[in-house]
Parts: structure tokens; sequence; C-alpha cells
């Protein structure tokens, strides 16, 4: 089997991992963090977004393997000792999810598109969130939720 | 300490778990040992099972278990029941119910149906063992139409039920509607078609089983809806043994939507693999599993009449409908298409009579249950798709059409003549509310701006008026500690729905305790001795009526050692704002300091004991509420491209009392997306020739995207309350499935009149438009 190293959520992390083994199951069955989700086996709904180097990817989408070496952040990393991220908080205060199954995914792709465009239209976070699928909220008050989400990281 | 008021936009408790990343949903849950399940499904919608070769499979390293039908069929395990309220024919004899095993016996019926099961040390053997399972079949002609499986000739799925007909079903006045159509002036005919969807929660369907040996009792983590229902299921039908030697606990659940509120064979099949192997069982869906063997909804294939006078009254209405249930009788499957879809017809209009007649047929695909709103939104598409067709037909204005038939105000309380009891509304008011709303005067403006960008716009309004359904019984119990924690357990649950947020907030606005003292426990067989779960909107309703009740009886013995710690009678004193009072005496204490006596000996009348103040309650419905209210929306179309885009989304509600308005848009947006969902993309559709899923995948079935959902505008007519539940609500969930699609379909009749345009099923695709828009040109 072969080993790597990389970074999780800034820890350094240095496992063996079967090669076909996906990222997103390392994360969630390895190191057992299971805030990524896995709600599709098509890469299309999102739930498994995490950032791979500051990017967003759908950790389904890529081996354990291919992150050796990188810096991986999930939904985890993003409170810090109970103070929600900016986002986070936004999604909260707008009512942004309900099951909440989407939202690890969906706050994580968020967080890219707003580091990309720190002032998103209405029509940039529709059109930047086309690969979150979201089931419950009718997306209305996500869209709110990443422009206040946007205008928190800003200030 | 924070109490907190009933209509209060209380943010939600739940969401600091979801949004860390600490939601416990059942993936979550790995236990020491666990075994992983697959299920080999069946590729054919047909076909006899001639042998099953498990040799090579059960040989791989790894792999402990594989059961076939047979093989549980020698266990003796019992056939799954449908619960279907509507259980006899028109003629009084029995609905045809074939047996429903777990596992396929001896003939498979349907792609994706569950013909062995395979466990073993991982996912990954599990598969691998599935692929070296070795089926012969011998393939047998399927129908998937339910229109063309009525016809004598047809295949039969069942052999002993002619046509593949489960039921007939009828209600209403057959001979008065008959005579209303021969007087009446006119007569609007049109087929309906109800595409076949299915609820696609993101979180798809996953198990996890243990067995206790010395116990004998079993645990199961399931990503459901109903933990109670379908644990007597599982235990009493299939198992033979009884309910309580299951735990059955739904964790933080991804969604359902009715996909999850079914008794499906894995889990009965994770906990046999449990007993079997003494160790945990582990069973997580694919997301293509899903669409296979998630129940489906909808596909109802109608024949409407509308009867009406010259000056546009309506007379009668007649719906005749064939109504898809799949290969069995799934857990309510039969009633969806017959009392499900009856009891709203008509919607918000005054008829002096009406006739419902269906039939539930089989077919060669995945069964159905209750998808959103199961037969109100099938109702709802029925009726404004008529007049809609009434309007253009007879050249009357649709929204003078709708207002003159709309139920007066005066009229209510009122039955309907499918014997709907409507107690309270104002449907004329929340219509003009609406279009008031719907900025009709700007109307024009935009109209010529989309013609100028080379669209067309169109405009429609959709009254509604629906149920709630469900079981009507429901459980509360309030528990306090010493420390002035308050635990609440509800047998009704949430599935993302924020009940641990409503339940406690209603709990503090009527005690005048601390909401964030309150731990909420839910979807837990232990919780609660019973609980209806999760469907028909109907938790708030009998679960927060239960949870108004339960404070009630806390009220009536807080009260009498209030009266001791003040030295009154318990007559004297009264309970408000949490504060008990003497009148007489111009004493008062709060609700929170009578708890903390009620744990101290000395504090408490001599007849009451620390700890008396834990309450419970049932409270069961006597009548089913009607949710109802108003939408309308603007479309614009692409004449050359036949795209579709939703521009403007305006909503009126009356769910009675809101007990959390942030809660209810949440509902209201979920829903009326979904119902756009339908309306312009999704469709389960089964290849007619072989009768395999083509829509099988995220890749082939069309879920809406952030893109493609507008904003809405949401208001609430909260001026008529119902009397039927203690907290005067109707039931908010199912809602805005009901008006979305047809306001949608007829927006985009209204926008395609100037191209000939008359009809469009859903979903109304681009590509449906286009060669629609082709079709008419002379
Ligand atoms: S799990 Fe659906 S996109 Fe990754
Ligand atoms: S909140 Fe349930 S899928 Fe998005």
């Amino acid at each position: 089997m072969p080993t790597i190293s990389l970074t999780v959520n800034g820890q350094p992390v240095t496992e063996e991992v079967d090669a076909p083994t996906l990222l997103v199951k390392f994360l969630r069955e390895q190191l057992k963090l299971t805030g990524t989700h896995v709600g599709c086996d098509t890469s299309q709904c999102g739930a498994c977004v995490v950032h791979v180097n500051g990017e967003a990817v759908k950790s389904c989408t890529m081996l354990a393997v291919q992150a050796d070496g990188a810096e991986i952040l999930t939904i985890e990393s993003l409170a810090n000792n109970g103070t929600l991220h900016p986002m986070q908080q936004a999604f909260h205060d707008k009512h942004a999810l309900q099951c909440g199954f989407c939202t690890p995914g969906m706050v994580m792709a968020s967080i890219a598109l707003v580091r990309d465009n720190p002032d998103p239209s209405e029509d940039d976070v529709r059109q930047g969130l086309e690969g979150n699928l979201c089931r419950c909220t009718g997306y209305q008050n996500i869209v709110q939720a990443v422009r206040a989400g946007a205008k928190n990281m800003r200030d | 300490m924070t109490t907190v008021e009933i209509g209060q936009a209380l943010k939600r408790s739940e969401d600091f778990r979801l949004l860390t990343g600490k939601g416990k949903y059942v993936d979550d849950i790995s236990l020491d040992g666990e075994a992983r399940a697959v299920i080999l499904r069946s590729p054919h919608a047909h076909a006899r099972i001639v042998e099953i070769d498990r040799a090579a499979a059960a040989a791989l390293d790894g792999v402990h278990l594989i059961v076939t039908g047979q093989d549980w069929l020698a266990e003796g395990f019992g056939p799954i029941p449908t619960r279907s309220a509507v259980n006899k024919n028109k003629d009084g004899s029995p609905l045809s119910e074939p047996p429903r095993h777990c596992l396929a016996i001896d003939r498979v019926r349907y792609v994706g149906e569950a013909v062995a099961l395979i466990v073993a040390d991982s996912e990954k053997i599990a598969r691998d063992a599935l692929e070296l399972i070795d089926v012969t079949y011998e393939e047998l002609p399927a129908v998937t139409d339910p229109r063309k499986a009525l016809a004598d000739g047809a295949p039969r799925i069942w052999d002993d039920i002619p046509n593949n007909l489960c039921v007939d079903f009828e209600l209403g006045d057959e001979a008065a509607t008959k005579a209303a159509f021969e007087a009446a002036d006119h007569v609007i005919s049109l087929d309906v078609e109800n595409n076949r969807v299915t609820g696609v929660p993101i979180e798809p369907r996953g198990l996890v089983g243990t067995y206790d040996a010395e116990t004998d009792t079993y645990l199961l983590y399931n990503s459901t809806q109903n933990v109670h229902a379908i644990r007597k299921t599982i235990a009493e039908d299939i198992f033979k043994i009884s309910a309580d030697k299951i735990h059955h606990i739904a964790p933080d659940v991804g969604g359902g939507f009715g996909a999850k509120n079914s008794v499906y064979p894995e889990p009965a099949l994770v906990l046999y693999a449990a007993k079997q192997l003494q160790r945990p069982v582990k069973w997580i869906a694919e997301r293509s599993e899903s669409f296979l063997a998630d129940t489906h909804g909808r596909n109802q294939s109608s024949k409407v009449q509308l009867a009406l006078d010259s000056d546009g009254t309506f007379r009668a209405l007649r719906t005749d409908t064939v109504g898809d249930i799949g290969a069995y009788c799934w857990t309510i499957g039969p009633f969806t298409p017959t009392g499900g879809s009856a009891r709203t017809q008509g919607g918000p209009y005054a008829f002096e009579t009406m006739y419902y007649s269906s039939r539930a047929v089989f077919t060669n695909t995945m069964p159905m249950d209750p998808y959103r709103g199961a037969g109100r939104p099938e109702g709802t598409y029925q009726i404004e798709r008529i007049v809609e067709a009434a309007a253009s037909q007879l050249g009357l204005d649709p929204v003078a059409l709708r207002r003159k038939n709309l139920i007066p105000a005066e009229k209510l309380p009122m039955k309907s003549p499918m014997g709907l009891d409507i107690d309270s509304g104002n449907f004329p008011e929340v219509f003009e509310r609406t279009l008031a709303l719907s900025d009709r005067d700007g109307y024009s403006e935009r109209v010529a701006a989309s013609k100028a960008a080379g669209r067309a716009r169109g405009f429609a309004i959709a009254p509604y008026l629906e149920c709630t359904g469900g079981g009507p019984k429901e459980f509360a119990g309030i528990q306090f500690a010493a420390d002035g924690t308050i635990t609440l357990s509800v047998g009704s649950q949430g599935t993302g729905t924020g009940h641990e947020t409503a339940m406690p907030q209603i709990l503090s606005a009527k005690l005048g305790l601390p909401v964030e003292k309150i731990r909420y426990r839910q979807g837990d067989t232990d919780a609660t001795p019973l609980g209806g779960g999760h469907g028909g909107s109907r938790c708030l309703e009998v679960g927060g009526g239960a949870v108004v009740r339960a404070t009630e009886a806390v009220i009536d013995k807080a009260k009498a050692i209030a009266a001791h710690l003040l030295n009154s009678q318990a007559d004297d004193i009264s309970f408000a704002d949490g504060q008990f009072s003497d009148a007489k005496t111009n004493q008062s204490t709060p609700m929170e300091e009578v708890v903390r006596a009620s744990f101290e000996t000395g504090r408490l009348p001599q007849d009451m004991e620390p700890g008396c103040l834990d309450s419970d309650a049932i409270f069961e419905r006597g009548i089913i509420s009607c949710p109802n209210g108003c939408h309308a929306a603007e479309v614009e179309v692409d004449p050359e491209t036949g795209a579709v885009a939703v521009a403007n989304y305006w909503i009126v509600d009356d769910f009675g009392t809101i007990i959390n308005p942030l809660l209810a848009d949440g509902q209201v947006m979920g829903g009326v997306a979904q119902g756009i969902g339908q309306a312009l993309y999704e469709d389960a559709v089964y290849d007619e020739d072989t009768g395999q899923l083509l829509a099988g995948s995220l890749m082939d079935y069309a879920l809406p995207r952030a893109d493609l959902i507008p904003n809405m505008v949401i208001r609430y007519y909260e001026d008529a309350p119902t009397a039927k539940n203690p907290l005067g609500v109707k039931g908010a969930g199912e809602a805005g499935c009901c008006p979305a699609p047809p306001v949608i379909v007829n927006a985009i009749l209204n926008a395609l009149k100037p191209y000939g345009v008359t009809d469009l099923s859903m979903p109304v695709t681009s590509e449906k438009v286009w060669q629609a828009i082709h079709d008419a040109k002379p």
C-alpha cells in the first residue's frame, strides 16, 4: 500500500492508503472526518467539497494518493473555539440549511467562491454554486447567506 | 434566560452541529467489527429467476453471508403488508395485495428489485462478490405504462391479478354529477398527465444494525422518517417477534420528502445479517441505487372534465385517474391515486357536485409511495390545468374566472362534495392579496421588456387547497432535571425541518422557560412510547398539539406548587407570561422558581413528590386540517431555444398560526423548488420496451440547481387559524409542491398563446417547448 503525507486541517498526516481510495473515503473512513459527505456517485452533488491547496474540489473526484503533499481543509477546520466562520454564521443567520447534508460542501464551495469574487452578485452566486445540489432549501436562503457571508468576510 | 414567543423567527439550534461537520448521519456511525452489506438487484424489468449460483462469490475471502429469496422464505419470514387506508374495491372486495418479501422469491418484477444480500468484511469485497453471483433469468414481457398495463392481453405482473388492477375507487355523487354535466352550458375536457418523480434526499438511505445475543434484541440506526411504524412492521410482520425487541433510532436525517417513510426491505435484511454474523452490519445506498430502489411518486393519467355555465359559474367536476403504483403495494402505495388524490379535488372552488374515480395499477417499475404531497399536488394540477383550459377555450379572463368561483369566506365552515371538512380560511382574500403582491400594474412593461429581448412572457395564478395526513395521534413528554435542563421528547420527527427549534420554541413560549435549557429528543423508539414520525405535514399539527397538551399538564401541577409557595389556594392562581400569580394577595412567582421547588421536598405540598412536574400527553386530531393559499408566477420563454426561466414567484399561504416564520419560509421555498423541479426538469422515466430506468443517476435525473430556482416573495395569511388543534396550525410541509407545477405550466401556456400552443406535459423541457411551437405553426 502506498503511503501519503499531507496536511489536513493544519495537522500533518502520514497514512497508508489502498491505491483506489477516493479522497472523500480517506477523509471520512480513515481520518474519521465525517463532516464531508457523499451524496452521489457521479460527481454531481457537491456534498463532498473540500479545499485542496486553497481550491474547492469535489473530494469524490480525486484519489487520496493524488493528495500526497497537499494541504486539505474540511468543514471541521472552520469554526474556532465555538466561534463560527463568517460564512457558517451567515448560513445560520439566513436559515440556509435544513437537513444539513449538503451544507458542508455548500459552505466550502461558497468560501472558495467568495475568495475569488469578494462581492458576488446574486447571479454570480447562483452560477457559482451550480455544482452543489440542495434538495431542501430551494437555494434562496443559501444565495442570501453567501452574499451576507461575503460581506462578513470582507469586514 | 431567553423565553421565546410563538411567531418569532427564532434561529435554529441544530445549525451549529450541522454547520461544523458534527452532524451524525447514519453513514457517520461506524461500529467496531462492522461488516458491510450490499444488495444484488434485478437487471430485468420482468423475469423468472431460474437459478442463482453463488459458489464463486461465497468462496471469496472475507465474504460471510449470501442470502437469496429462497433462503429468506425458508427462515419463515413474513411479507411486508400494505397499510393503504383504501383497501377495498368499489364492490367491497379487498384490494389485490401480492406478497412483498424482502428479497425476490422466484420472479423479479422491476429493475432494481432486491435479489440477494451479500455481507462481507468490506464494501469492496462485498461488491466483488456481488459481481460473482451468477443469476440465470428467463425474461418475461414487461409493461411500464399503467394504461397499457390495464389493457386486456397486457403482460400479467401477478398471475392471479387480472388486468394488473390493484384496486378501483370512487368518491362523490356520480348521478348528481352526471345530471349537472347534462344541464351545464359548457363541458371542458382535458387529459392531464402527472409525471413520475422521486424524492432524491441528498443523503441516500443507510442503515447500521446490531444484534445482542444476550438480550435477544436488535439496535437499528436508520435514515428514516418513521421509527415506530417501521419497527412494528419489521418486528411483527417480517420477523414475527415483539416490537420491543428492536430499538430503532433515526439520527440526523438528510432529507426525506416521503422517500424515507416506507418499509423497505433493507432494514430487515441488515438486522438478519447482524444476528447471523453476530456483528454490526452497515448498508449505505449509492445514489444510482437510490434512483432504482427509493420509492417514486405521482405518475397519474387523468381525464378531467369541468362543467360550467355560460357566465363562467362552475357546476361540476369529474375526474377519472389511472394511477401507477409500481410492481407491488408498497407501504401505502395504493392510497395515493385513490383516497389521497380524491380528498382535495376541486381545490378552493365552489362546486355543487363532484365525482372522482380511479384505478391503482401494477406496472414493472419501482413501487410508488407518498412523495411530498401524495395526491394533493396531483389534484391541484388537475383543477388548475382545466380551469386555465376553460378560460382559454371560452375566451374568459383566467383571473376573473378563478375569482368568480372561489368559495366565499362566509360559506365556511363547510364540507366539500368530497367530504373534506373546510373549517377556516378566506380564499378570495388570499387570492386578492396574491394578485396585489404580483404587481399586475407593471406586467405590461415587463412583457414589453421580455419581447424586446426576444422572449415571450407569461403569467399564471393558482389558488390551492390541500390537507394534512399521516398518523392522527402524537405523543409529547416533558421531563425536568434538578439542574434546570428540560427534556422534550416528541414522537413526530424532523428530517431537516427544524423541529429541534420549533418544538422547544412552543414549550418555552407556553411555560416561560429558557429555550436554551431544552434538550430535544425525537426519532428514537426509546424516547417516546409511540410516535407517528414525519409525513402528511402533520408534525406541528399533532406533535405541536401534544407539546401544548403536555405543557398544560405541567401548568396544572405547577399551580398547586405555586399555591403552596405563595400560601394561596390553587384555584386562585393564574398563569401568564411565565408567572404564577394570586390576584387576591398580589403575590407571584415565576415558573423557573416552581421548577426548582419541585425538586425540594420541603417546598412541595404534602401530596407531591420531587420530580412531580414531569408530564406526558397524547394529542389526537379529530379532523385533518386544510392548508391553503395562492401562488402566482411569471415565466420567460425563449422561442428560439424553447428554454424557460421562472422570472417571478409570489406566494400568500394560509397555514393558520405561524410558529416560526423562518422555518415556514424554508418549507415553502423547498416545496416550491420541488414543484418547479417537477414542472420543468425532473422525470423518473422508464424505457417502455426494456423497462430500464433511464433516469438512473444525477446525470439523467435533472434536480434543480441554484441558477434554475427563482427568488420567492412569501406572505402569510394568519387571520384564520384552525380550531382543529391547540396551536391553530394547518401544516406547511407539502403545500409548496401543490400550486407550483400548475402555476408554472399555465404561465408557460400563457406565454405561448400567441404561438398557438395549448397543451404541454411535465416536465416542460426546452425541447418540448421548441417542438410544441413548431408543431403549432400553421
Ligand atoms: S459525492 Fe456527490 S459530488 Fe462528490
Ligand atoms: S439542506 Fe438538505 S440538502 Fe441542502
